[in-house]
């Protein structure tokens, strides 16, 4: 079967001007909006909604594209329920104002009308001498850079991958977000002048140090985490088992025919309780699985994936398996994966996460029938990836030791954000990164 | 299950069952809704005014605007409607029909002449036909033919002269319907008194201008180019009528029954219209924005609400706000309060402090930290305005403070 169509499109509509303008009517116009201090990466939606009530549109979209280049994926993508419709004081009468629609709106709406908010007599992109290098293309590379094209720096950006967008392109399914629209909100970055040079891997011994020596005044870093941990070290080796980065990023290769074999009409299992659990699992069964488990150690309401998200996956079909640990796969001889071995658990005391921790209730093994499955269980640092920058110091997993105000790293001209920084984390806290290092950076260069 | 309380009403001699009226307009076109009105339950139509056949009736297109405030559809509604544009003939058959299919509902036939001539022959013409009453209508805004429509509201004699034509032709009651388009509506409608009127209805629809469009900065409705001010109606304009009425309704010399008409939806701007004088009230707007079906809200509404006060008849609700109705300069000023809050329900918007920062006394700080407003109680002007801004209900109130007690003086700025 051709499962591309199942990908194409993102399958959450959006708003249209007059369910934006009936929501934002909604807006209580908070002193002091609670909203926008909720937002990490500054992107005021205080004022952003109350431009739409004055019938100021084309004002509302330059609120969010000054603030936050890539408004319209974080619109999308937000967990805007713990964010800033959980400061929302319409909460105190009934519900929130639905704050990531009506940005995804306001962004869609850009492009319909063909509203370019920096217009164009921006600075632009090398009215200034200083040239800058972005290393990784995600959202934490996208928003330095665009900050500081806006302001005249001369930025360019290496990315390792075919395309720019990190994990937006390669880490998230289109149906959640498609291909077209990153393609649009890159564009706006591109308008820019920010030059991309794409399939350029920063991966060589002090490399980062090597860009400040080619006349890159400064070099910011934001190179994401590629690594996924694995439950089992060999377990690649079995036909079957894939990581969710690989997985993923097949989808958005539109290898549909190739993985489509490994999942149509069989029983598949993903393990892992996060957002990129989910979004494999509600893939999988897009692919035709006849059954996707998912298998997470601890219980429902630990889960770090989100509440809609989650309810969505259960809705879908997903079955979830809770309270067990995987801990082996099971083959035939000819090393094609069979089941995997699941030991069930209970709650334990807190652990350092707060959650409470599982524990393995001994003797309670068992076998699970599968043909496929993905491992989502969390991302770290390349394996050696301390040596392309060698003066930045690295904690012991390989996250780069940075400070949160100014992304600033142990060697002066460098500085990193977003999940190399912090481990996984938020898109909107990785654009919130790619600013505070444009601030930082410009001071640095005066 | 309760007993439905008696809507019926009297006016100008003629039963109603209840006082709501289609007012004389494209909801009152045809036998054909007319009477799928008084099936929904309307008490009377103002049955769309009629003309001779003299000059053919052309309606400009597109004819109506919708006048949206922010995401309200509707609040206004502008038109450039015209009389009727169906033959006299047809209307005739129809007014004729409706008395004959529903005897126990009022029709009262709208006329417009260009003549005195024309004004006879149409009142004789509506008489003969069965109708009820005759509206006459000296109020239009916007007709397209000469020496009609408000022209001739706003030329007295005029008014007195017509109404005394149509009086001398039929026995029928005349109501004569007044435009809002001047100062005093009592110079007018004491013309038509004395040209023989047994009731005014008001008011019409208010010129003006609902929108203009920015790509061509033609107003609307843009009839091929050109806008017109034109007459403008709906729930924005209720204010107005109500003011009419009253000013009517308390002029002692007037003493005619009348019909209150303008951005009536709910039951509750109907009531207001009798408290403040009318009798029977017309609706078009909220039809066209809702459809002949709310009607049974109205009837409901009114319904309960007279229930629940123990009034027997609508009669005994006509002028009842009139008494408490004063010119300003009889107001007790040394009286004074203040706005009250009740904090445990406030949802933290802060609304309250802005406006009263930027149009009111100053007397909201504002706690930043805890989200709520902290009142300096002498500063307070009692305007009110927090509690128009306020999501929740009831949660700013009005206080009355002691004769004691002394509201602060403005700060002044300059030196002196």
């Amino acid at each position: 079967m051709n499962f591309s169509k199942n990908f194409a499109r993102m399958e959450e509509k959006g708003f249209d001007l007059d369910q934006a303008v009936t929501e934002a009517g909604r807006c209580l116009l908070c002193h002091e909006p609670p909203c926008s201090k909720g937002c990490p990466a500054q992107t005021d939606p205080g004022a952003f909604i109350r431009k739409i009530r004055f019938r100021n549109v084309t004002g509302a979209i330059r609120t969010i594209k000054e603030n936050n280049i890539l408004g319209g994926a974080c619109g999308v993508l937000c967990p805007t329920a713990r964010l800033c419709e959980k400061e929302c004081s319409a909460c105190g009468i009934d519900r929130p104002i639905r704050i990531g629609k009506i940005q995804r709106f306001l962004i869609e709406h850009s492009w319909k009308i063909g509203f370019h908010p920096f217009g164009a007599d921006a600075p632009g992109n090398g009215t200034r001498k200083e040239k800058v290098a972005v290393v990784g293309a995600g959202p934490a590379g996208l928003s330095c850079a665009a900050e500081l094209a806006k302001r005249g720096y001369a930025v360019t950006v290496f990315e390792s991958k075919a395309e720019p967008g990190g994990v937006l392109r390669y880490g998230v399914p289109a149906f959640r977000l498609e291909s077209g629209f990153l393609e649009r909100e890159i564009d706006d970055v591109r308008a820019l002048g920010v030059e991309f040079r794409c399939s350029k891997p920063i991966s060589g011994r002090r490399s980062a140090e090597r860009l400040l020596r080619d006349g890159y005044k400064a070099v910011f870093l934001a190179v994401g985490l590629w690594n996924p941990v694995r439950l089992k070290e060999g377990g690649a080796a079995l036909r079957g088992v894939f990581t969710s980065m690989d997985f993923l990023a097949a989808l958005r290769e539109d290898k549909f025919r190739e993985i489509g074999k490994a999942f149509e009409g069989k029983a598949c299992a993903v393990i892992g309780g996060g957002s990129v659990a989910i979004d494999c699992a509600r893939s999988a069964l897009r692919l035709g699985a006849a059954d996707v488990y998912l298998l997470y150690r601890r219980s429902y309401s630990q889960m770090p994936a989100e509440e809609g998200e989650r309810a969505e996956a259960l809705k879908e079909g997903v079955h979830f398996i809770l309270l067990n640990q995987p801990f082996d796969y099971l083959s035939d001889a000819r090393g094609n994966l069979k089941g995997i071995r699941l030991i069930r658990t209970r709650l334990g005391a807190k652990d350092s996460s707060g959650r409470r921790k599982p524990v393995e209730i001994k003797g309670t093994e068992w076998n699970l029938e599968a043909q496929a499955v993905i491992e989502a269980i969390g991302y770290k640092p390349e394996k050696g990836s301390g040596s392309w920058y060698p003066s930045v110091a690295v904690d012991k997993s390989g996250l780069i030791r940075a400070d949160e105000k100014a992304c600033r790293t142990s060697c002066k001209g460098i500085f990193a954000g977003g999940d190399i920084v912090r481990g996984p984390d938020l898109v909107v806290r990785a654009v919130r990164d790619g600013k505070t290092a444009a601030r930082s950076i410009m001071e640095h260069l005066k | 299950m309760t007993k439905k309380a008696d809507l019926s009403v009297t006016f100008c001699g003629k039963r109603f069952l209840n006082p709501f009226m289609l007012s004389s307009s494209p909801v009152s076109n045809s036998a054909e809704m007319v009477g799928r009105a008084f099936d929904a339950g309307w008490g009377g139509v103002a049955y769309k005014t009629l003309v001779t056949d003299r000059i053919p009736i052309y309606h400009p297109s597109p004819r109506m605007h919708g006048y949206h405030c922010g995401e309200k559809r509707l609040v206004g509604l502008q038109n450039v409607e015209q009389t009727t544009d169906r033959g006299l003939k047809p209307n005739l058959l129809d007014i004729a029909y409706l008395k004959k299919r529903w005897p126990e509902h009022v029709v009262m036939a709208s006329i417009m002449g260009f003549s005195n001539q024309e004004w006879a022959d149409l009142a004789k013409a509506c008489t003969d036909a069965g109708a009820d009453m005759l509206e006459l209508n000296f109020s239009c805004p916007h007709m397209t033919v000469e020496g009609s429509g408000c022209k001739v509201g706003q030329e007295h004699e005029l008014v007195e002269k017509f109404t005394a034509t149509v009086r001398n032709v039929t026995s029928i009651p005349l109501v004569a319907k007044m435009t809002p388009n001047i100062a005093d509506m009592n110079v007018p409608a004491l013309a038509a008194k004395r040209g023989g009127a047994d009731a005014i209805s008001a008011i019409n629809t208010v010129k003006g201008i609902s929108e203009i469009g920015l790509d061509d900065w033609v107003p609307k409705p843009n009839v091929y180019g050109k806008g017109a001010i034109s007459g403008y109606s709906g729930p924005a304009v209720k204010p107005i009528g109500l003011r009419f009425i009253a000013e009517m309704a308390s002029n002692p010399q007037l003493a005619l029954p009348l019909s209150g008409v303008g951005g009536i939806e709910t039951w509750i701007d109907a009531l207001e219209y009798l408290l403040v004088g009318a009798s029977t009230v017309q609706v078009t707007t909220g039809i066209i924005h809702y459809g002949y079906r709310i009607v049974e809200d109205m009837i409901e509404g009114l319904s309960d609400y007279m229930a629940a006060r123990g009034i027997r008849r609508v009669r005994d609700l006509v002028g009842k706000a009139l008494p408490s109705l004063h010119d300003t300069g009889a107001f007790d000023v040394k009286k004074q309060g203040v706005a009250a809050y009740d904090l445990d329900r406030c949802v933290g918007c802060g609304q309250c402090h802005v406006v009263c920062r930027d149009a009111g006394g100053d007397a909201l700080e504002w706690d930043g930290e805890k989200r709520r407003p902290r009142q300096i109680e002498d500063k307070c002007l009692s305007c009110m305005i927090c509690s128009f801004v306020c999501p929740v209900s009831g949660l700013i109130s009005y206080k009355k403070m002691p004769a004691s007690w002394k509201r602060r003086a403005t700060v002044t700025l300059g030196a002196g």
